[in-house]
C-alpha cells in the first residue's frame, strides 16, 4: 500500500558530531565499503540499544540494506582492524539484527515525496544501481518511472540470486521503500520490445541505462549445443520465477567464481545429490568467496580444481560428461588472466547435466541504430566523469558499464548517477561535481597496541545443518538474537570515533598524553591523538582540563546535554527515587538492560567517558541518586579505567558533601555475573533501595 | 607556572548569592593545567553554584565560558559583548586575571573563583610544588639551583638553622630543609667552597614591598607606544 501522505524528502539522519568525523579518517570499515557506509557509528548505535538510529545510518547511503545484509561481501569485515587481534566483527549479521529490529519502523515512516522539480527521469532496470538512482531522484523531488522486464523488481536481486541466499520478503522491504516516494513502476516492459529507447527519450527529461549484465557466457567448445547444456542465469531465473528446471541426476558447474557457487548449491537444493564443479583455479586462486566454498563443500558439492572445459561428451542426445585438460597455470607474469593448458593430460568428468558458470554481459540489443552509441566490442560508450553516454541526456550506471561486482558498488553508481542527472536537469556542470571515492583511513593498528587488546572471538553464526538447509530453498543463516547482537557490537573498536582535540583550546598541559593507557596522544605544541593508536575508550576527555578533547562517536558533552531530557519531568510526589545510570554498553547482551522503571538509562560506550561533571549535572537536573555501572575488571574491554572512574565518583561525592548533600547519592556500581541474572537490574535495583532509604530530594 | 586551588562552594556562594546572571569564566593556562580554573573546573563550579541555588530556592542563571587566558586581552577581547551582558564574572583565573579582567568590564564586577597558591612546577600528575617566591633577584647560581627564599621556612640567606634536623625543617617533618638540599646539591656539583662566601644582605626592593612591580621592555614598548597601545589596568603605565 503506497502512503497517502506527501513530504518534502526527509532530512537524512546525522549523528552527533557528523560533521567532524566528515573531517577525520574513516574507519577502515567505513572507507572500505563501496557506498562508505558508517559502520563504525551504526554497530556503536546498536552497542546501545538504539535500532532505529543505526538503521538509518545503515540505509542512509544504502537502498538495499536488507538484502546487503543478507548477501554482500562485506568488505568492512575484510577491513576490520580486529583482524590483527582475532577475527573481524560480524558486520553483516549486525546490519540484518539492525534492520530486522526496524521493520515497523522502516514501514511506518514510508512517505510519498512531492515532485518539486517538474522534470521526469527514466530509469531502465530495477537492480542495485537503478533502484538507487530512482531512490536519490525521487528525494531530489523528480518523477521518477521504472521500466522493467521481469514481472517484479529487484533485477537480478529478484530473478538470479537464489532465495536460500536472499529471502524475498527481505528484498521486498528495500524495494517498498523506495517505491513508497512515489516512483511509477512498469514491470514486463521490455524497452526495445514494448518500447523503444528513442522513443523513452522523448518521453522523459533524462534517461538511465541500468541494466546490469543479464545474460550468461557460454563456451565455444564442441557438443555444448543440444540438451543437458544450460547456462547459469536463465537456470536462475527458472528457480527465481518457480519453474523447475530439468537436472538429470549428476550435474556438473563449469565455473569457480560467486555465480557458479549459487548454481551449484541451487542444484544441491533442487534435489540433485551429485553436484560438482570444475574450474581453472586452485583453491587459493578461485573468484569465489572463501565463505562459499566452505559452505558448499560441507554441501557435499565436489570441486575439481585446474581442468578446463575442452568438450561435451554425448551419448546419442544426452549428455555423458565434460572432457577436461589440465590446467598449466591461469595468469600470465603480470597477474592478468591468461590461462594455459597441458593438452597431454585429460580426463573425462561424469555428468548428465552441465550448467555453463562463466560470466556474464549485458543484453544491450536495443540500443542497435538508437542515439546510444555501443563500441565495436559490443559495449556502451560512456564517460565515467558524467556517467553520461554519447546520447546527451542518457545516463548509464551499473555493472553494464563498471562490468561484474558487488551489489554495493552498483548501488554507488546509482548515486553518482543520480546526481548527474539531477546536475544535468538543473543546467549544472556535471563533471568536477560527483564525490571521490578514495577515503583516508584509519591505519591498521600498531603492534604495541595490538598487544593491550583483550582477545576476544567473533560470535559465530549458526546455519542450518547441511543436509537440512539441502532440503529446501530456505535461508540458511539464523540471525543473532537482541543478546548475541549486543556482545557481538561490543567487539567494535569504535575507530576513527575516539578522541580528537581541538586545537584552539589545547594548552599541551599533557594529561591526555599522562592518562592515555595506548599512547596515542602526543604533545608537542598542542596534542595530537593518532588515530590509529587510539581506542576510543574515551577516558582522555573527561580528565581535559580546557574541555579540548571531543570524542569523534557518542561525544561525553552529547551525554550532558541530553541529561535534563534524559531525566525529564521530576514528579514532585513521587514514591520511588529517580536514579540516572549511566552504563556502559559493552556488556548488555550478557548483562542484561532491563533497568528497574525508575531508572534512567544513559548507556555510555564506557564509564571512562563520564564525567564528574555528568554526574554533578544529573544531580542538578533532579536525580536522587546517580549510578555509574561498571563491567568488572575481568570483563572490561579497556584498559586503567577503574581507578580514574573511581576518582570522578569519589570527587563527585565529596562535591555532593560540601552542599550538605548526602555523598552517597553517587555511587560507582559493579555488575558481573555474580549479581544473579540480570546483573545490572539488580546492582542498579540495590542501589535505588540505598537512595530511598536516604530520602527522595525534595519530597516530604 | 600559576598554581591556583580551588575555593570551597559556600566562600564562593556568599560571594554571588545577590547575583542574578553570574558567568564562572575559566581561563585555560596556568589554572587549567592545575585542574583548578580551566573551562572544565568553571562549568563543575558553575554546576555547584546552580545547585546552591536550587537549595536556597533562589532563580539565578549561571553558566560558565572559558579563554585562553585572562592575562592578555587578544584572548578575552572576542568574547567581551558577551561577558558584559551578565551581573557578576566569577574568574576562575590567578589573581592575575582577575586584577587584569576586572579592569576592563566597566561596571560589571569580577570576583576571585579560585585562590592563587604560588608559583610552582607539576611533580607528578595532580601534585603541584612551590618553587619560586619571584623576588626578583635571583640567586639560583650561588644556591646550587634550590632557592633559600621559596623553600626555607625562614627564607635564610647562609643556612642551615639550629631547626634543620635530619635534613627536614623543624617547622614540619614533612618539609626538606631547604639549605640541606643546597649543601648536598652544591656537594654533588663539586661547588661546596662557594658557601663559605657568606651571601651579604639582600636589597629586597625588587620584591613585594613597594608597590606593583613592572618590567618594561623598551626595544618592544618603543613601537607599541607610538601606535597608542596604552595600558588600559587602573594606575597603569600611561
Amino acid at each position: 500500500m503506497a502512503p497517502e501522505k506527501t513530504e518534502e524528502a526527509p532530512q537524512p539522519y546525522r549523528p552527533y558530531g557528523a560533521e567532524l568525523k566528515e573531517t577525520r579518517p574513516y574507519s577502515p570499515c567505513r572507507a572500505a565499503c563501496p557506498a562508505h557506509t558508517d559502520v563504525q557509528a551504526y554497530v556503536g548505535l546498536i552497542a546501545q540499544g538504539k535500532y532505529h538510529e543505526a538503521f538509518e545510518v545503515i540505509t542512509a547511503p544504502n537502498p538495499i540494506a536488507s538484502v546487503c545484509s543478507m548477501i554482500c561481501h562485506h568488505p568492512c569485515e575484510q577491513s576490520c582492524r580486529r583482524c590483527a587481534i582475532d577475527e573481524p566483527l560480524a558486520v553483516r549479521h549486525l546490519k540484518r539484527f539492525a534492520i530486522e529490529k526496524s521493520l515497523d519502523y522502516r514501514r511506518a515512516k514510508r512517505r510519498l515525496v512531492k515532485k518539486t522539480k517538474g522534470k521526469s527521469v527514466g530509469i531502465i532496470g530495477s537492480g542495485p544501481s537503478g533502484l538507487a538512482a530512482a531512490r536519490d531522484l525521487a528525494d531530489f523531488g523528480y518523477d521518477v518511472a521504472i521500466y522493467e522486464r521481469h514481472p517484479v523488481l529487484g533485477g537480478m536481486l529478484a530473478s538470479a540470486i537464489p532465495p536460500y541466499r536472499l529471502p524475498r520478503e527481505m528484498l521486498k522491504e528495500d524495494i517498498d521503500d523506495v517505491i513508497s516516494k512515489g516512483i511509477e513502476v512498469k514491470t514486463n516492459c521490455e524497452i526495445g520490445r514494448d518500447i523503444k529507447i528513442d522513443d523513452l527519450e522523448k518521453r522523459h527529461d533524462a534517461v538511465l541505462i541500468a541494466i546490469g549484465l543479464s545474460l550468461s557466457r557460454s563456451l565455444p567448445i564442441p557438443g555444448v549445443g543440444g540438451p543437458g547444456v544450460l547456462l547459469a542465469i536463465p537456470f536462475l531465473q527458472d528457480v527465481a520465477f518457480g519453474r523447475k528446471p530439468a537436472l538429470g541426476k549428476k550435474v556438473l558447474v563449469i565455473g569457480g567464481g560467486n555465480v557458479a557457487m549459487d548454481v551449484a548449491r541451487t542444484a544441491r537444493r533442487l534435489g540433485v545429490k551429485d553436484v560438482s564443479m570444475v574450474c581453472l583455479e586452485s583453491a587459493e586462486e578461485m573468484p569465489a568467496w572463501k565463505w562459499e566454498v566452505d559452505e558448499a563443500l560441507e554441501e557435499s558439492i565436489k570441486i575439481n580444481h585446474r581442468w578446463g572445459p575442452k568438450a561435451v561428451r554425448r551419448e546419442g542426445a544426452g549428455v555423458k560428461g565434460l572432457e577436461v585438460v589440465k590446467v598449466k597455470s591461469v595468469f600470465d607474469q603480470n597477474g592478468r588472466f591468461s590461462p594455459s593448458f597441458d593438452n597431454d593430460q585429460t580426463s573425462l568428468i561424469e555428468a548428465d547435466t552441465i550448467i555453463i558458470t562463466i560470466g556474464q554481459m549485458s543484453d544491450i540489443s536495443f540500443l542497435k541504430d538508437s542515439v546510444v552509441k555501443v563500441d565495436e566490442r559490443g559495449r556502451v560508450e560512456w564517460d565515467p566523469a558524467t556517467q553520461m553516454s554519447s546520447a546527451r541526456g542518457v545516463f548509464v550506471s551499473g555493472e553494464v558499464v563498471t562490468g561484474p561486482g558487488s551489489a554495493i558498488a552498483a548501488v554507488v553508481s546509482g548515486h553518482r548517477a543520480a546526481l548527474a542527472i539531477h546536475l544535468y536537469c538543473q543546467g549544472e556542470a556535471i563533471e568536477g561535481n560527483l564525490p571521490v571515492q578514495e577515503k583516508e583511513r584509519v591505519e591498521q593498528m600498531p603492534a604495541e597496541v595490538v598487544e593491550k587488546v583483550a582477545r576476544e572471538p567473533r560470535l559465530k553464526i549458526k546455519h542450518l545443518a547441511p543436509e537440512v538447509r539441502c532440503d529446501s530453498m530456505v535461508h540458511f543463516e539464523i540471525g543473532y538474537d537482541e543478546a548475541e547482537a549486543l556482545k557481538e557490537a561490543g567487539r567494535c573498536r569504535g575507530c576513527g570515533g575516539g578522541a580528537v582535540v581541538d586545537q584552539k583550546k589545547c594548552m599541551a598541559c599533557l594529561t591526555c598524553m599522562r592518562v592515555c593507557p595506548y599512547g596515542a596522544p602526543v604533545v608537542t605544541s598542542v596534542s595530537e591523538i593518532r588515530p590509529q593508536y587510539c581506542q576510543a575508550c574515551g577516558l582522555c576527555a573527561p580528565e581535559c582540563p580546557a574541555e579540548a578533547i571531543s570524542m569523534v562517536s557518542y561525544d561525553v558533552k552529547e551525554i550532558r546535554r541530553s541529561l535534563p531530557q534524559v531525566v525529564g519531568r521530576v514528579e514532585p510526589g513521587r514514591k520511588e527515587p529517580l536514579i540516572v545510570a549511566f552504563v556502559c554498553t559493552h556488556h548488555v547482551g550478557v548483562l542484561g538492560f532491563d533497568l528497574p522503571k525508575n531508572a534512567r538509562t544513559v548507556p555510555v560506550h564506557c564509564t571512562s567517558r563520564v564525567d564528574v561533571l555528568d554526574l554533578l549535572k544529573a544531580v542538578e537536573s533532579g536525580a536522587d541518586g546517580v549510578a555509574v555501572v561498571r563491567c568488572g575488571d575481568g570483563t572490561c574491554k579497556y584498559r586503567e579505567i577503574a581507578p580514574r572512574v573511581n576518582a570522578r565518583v569519589k570527587r563527585g561525592q565529596d562535591l555532593l558533601k560540601t552542599l550538605g548533600m548526602e555523598p552517597g547519592r553517587i555511587e560507582l556500581l559493579t555488575a558481573s555475573t555474580g549479581n544473579g541474572g540480570n546483573p545490572y537490574a539488580t546492582v542498579v535495583s540495590d542501589f535505588s533501595e540505598r537512595i530511598k532509604q536516604m530520602g527522595l530530594r525534595g519530597v516530604k | 607556572m600559576i598554581v591556583g586551588s580551588q575555593k570551597p562552594i559556600e566562600e564562593i556562594w556568599e560571594m554571588v548569592r545577590d547575583f542574578k546572571k553570574v558567568l564562572v569564566f575559566g581561563c585555560n593556562t596556568c589554572v587549567a593545567i592545575c585542574h583548578a580554573g580551566g573551562e572544565k573546573e568553571a562549568e563543575t563550579i558553575a554546576s555547584l553554584i546552580r545547585m546552591r541555588a536550587q537549595q536556597e530556592g533562589k532563580e539565578m542563571v549561571v553558566d560558565h565560558l572559558g579563554v585562553m587566558r585572562h592575562c592578555e586581552p587578544e584572548y578575552f577581547d572576542p568574547v567581551m559583548d558577551e561577558v558584559r551582558k551578565y551581573d557578576l564574572i566569577l574568574s576562575t583565573a590567578c589573581g592575575v586575571g582577575v586584577n587584569f579582567l576586572s579592569d576592563r568590564t566597566g561596571s560589571v564586577p569580577v570576583y576571585p573563583g579560585i585562590n592563587t597558591s604560588f608559583y610552582g612546577a607539576v611533580e607528578a600528575p595532580g601534585s603541584f610544588v612551590e618553587l619560586c617566591a619571584g623576588c626578583g633577584n635571583c640567586i639560583l647560581h650561588m644556591t646550587g639551583g634550590i632557592c633559600p627564599i621559596a623553600r626555607c621556612s625562614k627564607t635564610l640567606m647562609n643556612g642551615p638553622c639550629g631547626g634543620t634536623n635530619d635534613g627536614k625543617c623543624e617547622v614540619s617533618k614533612d618539609i626538606d630543609c631547604a639549605w640541606y638540599l643546597i649543601v648536598e646539591r652544591m656537594k654533588q656539583l663539586g661547588t661546596l667552597e662557594k658557601l663559605s662566601e657568606v651571601l651579604p644582605p639582600r636589597n629586597w626592593s625588587t620584591s613585594r614591598d613597594g608597590g606593583p612591580r613592572r618590567v618594561s621592555l623598551e626595544h618592544i614598548r618603543a613601537y607599541e607606544a607610538q601606535e597608542g597601545q596604552d595600558s588600559g589596568t587602573a594606575g597603569g603605565m600611561k
